[in-house]
């Protein structure tokens, strides 16, 4: 069987080095358009930030390529798909053959329709070649476009090499898929409190300039920076699989085996639309690590014949900067608005925050602030084991009078769950 | 016979806390249960008292979360966190469904049970609790033979759910 993964990002990564460990005799080679050997994007605000060395960024040396029987084609970004003979065909007009084909691309950068987007000074945090072109440039004043994990590491990351940062956000709050307003709008206090100042509802408009960056102009100001970074989300790439003719949604659509409409093309990561784990909603699009790496799994599985089925696609993410911690899990409730019996519980404690939103009893979404996210970890256990917390919601009210040591144990949360103390 | 694991029984934990002194001064030459890897926490609803350490979950969500990828598996099973790595952001406490993962409070960083490493006389909070035995380390077929194959399966669902099966 020759196996042929397109992308070399965390989940192309995976496919090719489990598949490989789990079978020695199949034939894997991988097309990458980058030419670097894999690496964590998550990890690229930290490098750009200078907490890391750029080589802590890798998730293998190129070396580890050969080692493991794994033909690696770096700089070969696939264009077509020809279904019928099994052939990718590169920009270079190279073409590959494949009895599988695992498309793993990933998504790009989402450039905001705005004038002046194309001008010296805009950067982003996406590829590594990004974050090395926005680590070696040496500016003052930067102006980060997009408010979402990436948006608010980078300001971090730049804020910690002295420059002057100013979050703009379209939408009313920050971290808008991760948070509701009340956790987002604590977040945005403790940003400002590091000297990051935050625009929401606020509409760029343009970016103004010579050839270099002047100022970001906005519905409401002009912002004088010499630096703009675009952190506007990531689409999937979509047009490889739809010019062959593979169903496509906002992303591939792939069934539970992670099978795209033909069978013998496959894929996983930031390019796929899957199924919402707790809800079940199709058309869901978490662009998350974990994500990645559960559904390379399961395309291994399927690869090698296995039973395996993916369980869905989760949010999990931390908001981390400076001394702030903060986490989310599941659905926010901008996610479950319009369904009925949803019903929020908020706790605050010296300025920490934990907000859960229930539908029915059960726990769609968590998120905190804090010491209380450090109980992030078995609420999500409670989560998956579909736990009714409507008994447990009255408990819960118990809880706070009774000033409970803290955080709490996973014993007592299972214990007031079910009455049980054994679990461990 | 396989690896050897790390169980905890908590119904024979007597909150004496002697593996918490004996695990940082392992660790850090000090016994301070602040920087110990496993925590004894008392159940304020029970009033009893329970271990909790990394147990080196097989598909362990810390390893799957961490943006940096310092969280490790050693030969000896254990999973530990990469100190030259770690930036510190607590993805991977908040990924564990046991809370388990500690920070330490001078770097910031994240550090779980390392079975005291490949050390000869074994993971140092076992022999601490020679008396009492709310911990042992076993082999995995021993683990099933104390803990019956049902509490084996409770640990499964909790470490590899399948919530689409539950549901069906």
């Amino acid at each position: 069987m020759r196996v042929l993964i397109v992308g070399n990002g965390i989940a192309g990564e995976t496919v090719a080095f489990s598949l490989r460990f789990r079978r020695p005799e199949v034939e894997i080679s991988m097309l990458s358009a980058e030419e670097v050997p894999a690496y964590d994007p998550c990890s690229l605000p930290y490098y750009v930030g200078g907490d890391v060395a750029r080589e802590i960024v890798f998730r293998r040396e190129l070396n580890d390529y050969k080692k493991h029987n794994i033909a690696f084609f770096p700089k070969r970004r696939a264009v077509s798909i020809d279904t019928e003979e099994h052939l990718v065909v590169t920009e270079g007009g190279e073409a590959f053959p494949y009895d599988k084909l695992v498309l793993a691309h990933g998504g790009s950068l989402f450039r905001p329709p705005i004038e002046g987007i194309d001008k010296k000074g805009i950067f982003s945090c996406k590829t590594l070649s990004d974050a090395d072109a926005l680590a070696a440039h040496q500016g003052t004043r930067a102006v980060i476009i997009g408010s979402g994990a990436i948006g608010v590491e980078v300001a971090e990351a730049l804020k910690k090499k002295g420059y002057e940062v100013t979050i703009v956000e379209l939408l009313p709050w920050i971290l808008p898929t991760l948070f509701d307003e009340p956790t987002a709008k604590r977040l945005e206090k403790a940003l400002l409190g590091y000297g990051i100042p935050v625009r929401t509802a606020e509409k760029v408009l343009g970016i103004e300039g010579k050839d270099r960056v002047g100022a970001v102009v906005t519905d409401k100001t002009a912002l004088p920076c010499d630096t703009v970074v675009l952190a506007t989300g990531v689409v999937p790439g979509r047009a490889l699989a739809e010019t062959a003719g593979i169903k496509v949604g906002r992303g591939i659509k792939v069934n539970e085996r992670m099978e795209t409409s033909l069978p013998e093309i496959l894929a996983c990561g930031d390019c796929v639309e899957t199924f919402d784990a707790f809800t079940g909603e199709e058309c869901c699009l978490y662009q998350l690590k974990h994500n990645a790496v559960n559904q390379a799994r399961v395309v291994v599985g399927t690869l090698l014949g296995g039973k395996e089925r993916y369980i869905g696609a989760y949010a999990f993410a931390r908001a981390h900067f400076f001394s702030t911690h903060a986490a989310s899990m599941g659905k926010t409730l901008k996610g479950v608005e319009g369904s009925l019996g949803v019903e929020i519980l908020e706790r605050e404690r010296d300025g920490d925050y934990l907000r859960l939103i229930f539908r029915e009893g059960f726990l769609l979404g968590a998120q905190a602030i804090g010491s209380f996210a450090d109980m992030m970890g078995l609420l999500m256990a409670m989560m998956w084991r579909r736990y009714n917390f409507g008994r447990v919601r009255e408990d819960l009210e118990n809880l706070r009078s009774r000033d409970l040591p803290y955080p709490w144990t996973y014993g007592q949360l299972v214990g007031i769950l079910d009455g049980r103390k054994e679990l461990l | 016979m396989g690896l050897k694991i790390l169980i905890v029984e908590p119904e024979k934990c007597d909150g004496c806390r002697d593996c918490e002194k004996e695990c940082s001064l392992f660790h850090f030459g000090v016994a301070d249960p602040d920087l110990s890897f496993i925590r004894i926490k008392e159940d304020g609803h029970f009033g009893s008292f329970i271990p909790v350490v990394c147990v080196a979950c097989e598909e362990a969500p810390c390893i799957d979360v961490c943006p940096m990828n310092a969280r490790e598996r050693r030969e000896n099973g254990a999973v530990v966190t990469n100190q030259d790595r770690c930036i510190g952001c607590r993805a991977c406490l908040y990924a564990c469904p046991f809370g388990a993962v500690q920070i330490n409070r001078e770097t910031g960083k994240s550090g779980s049970c390392d079975l005291c490493r490949e050390d000869r006389e074994g993971p140092r909070c076992v022999k601490a609790c020679a008396k009492q035995k709310a911990l042992l380390y076993v082999s995995s077929t021993v683990v099933r033979r104390i803990r019956g194959e049902g509490s084996v399966e409770t640990i499964k669902q909790v470490l590899r759910p399948q919530v689409k099966e539950s549901l069906s």
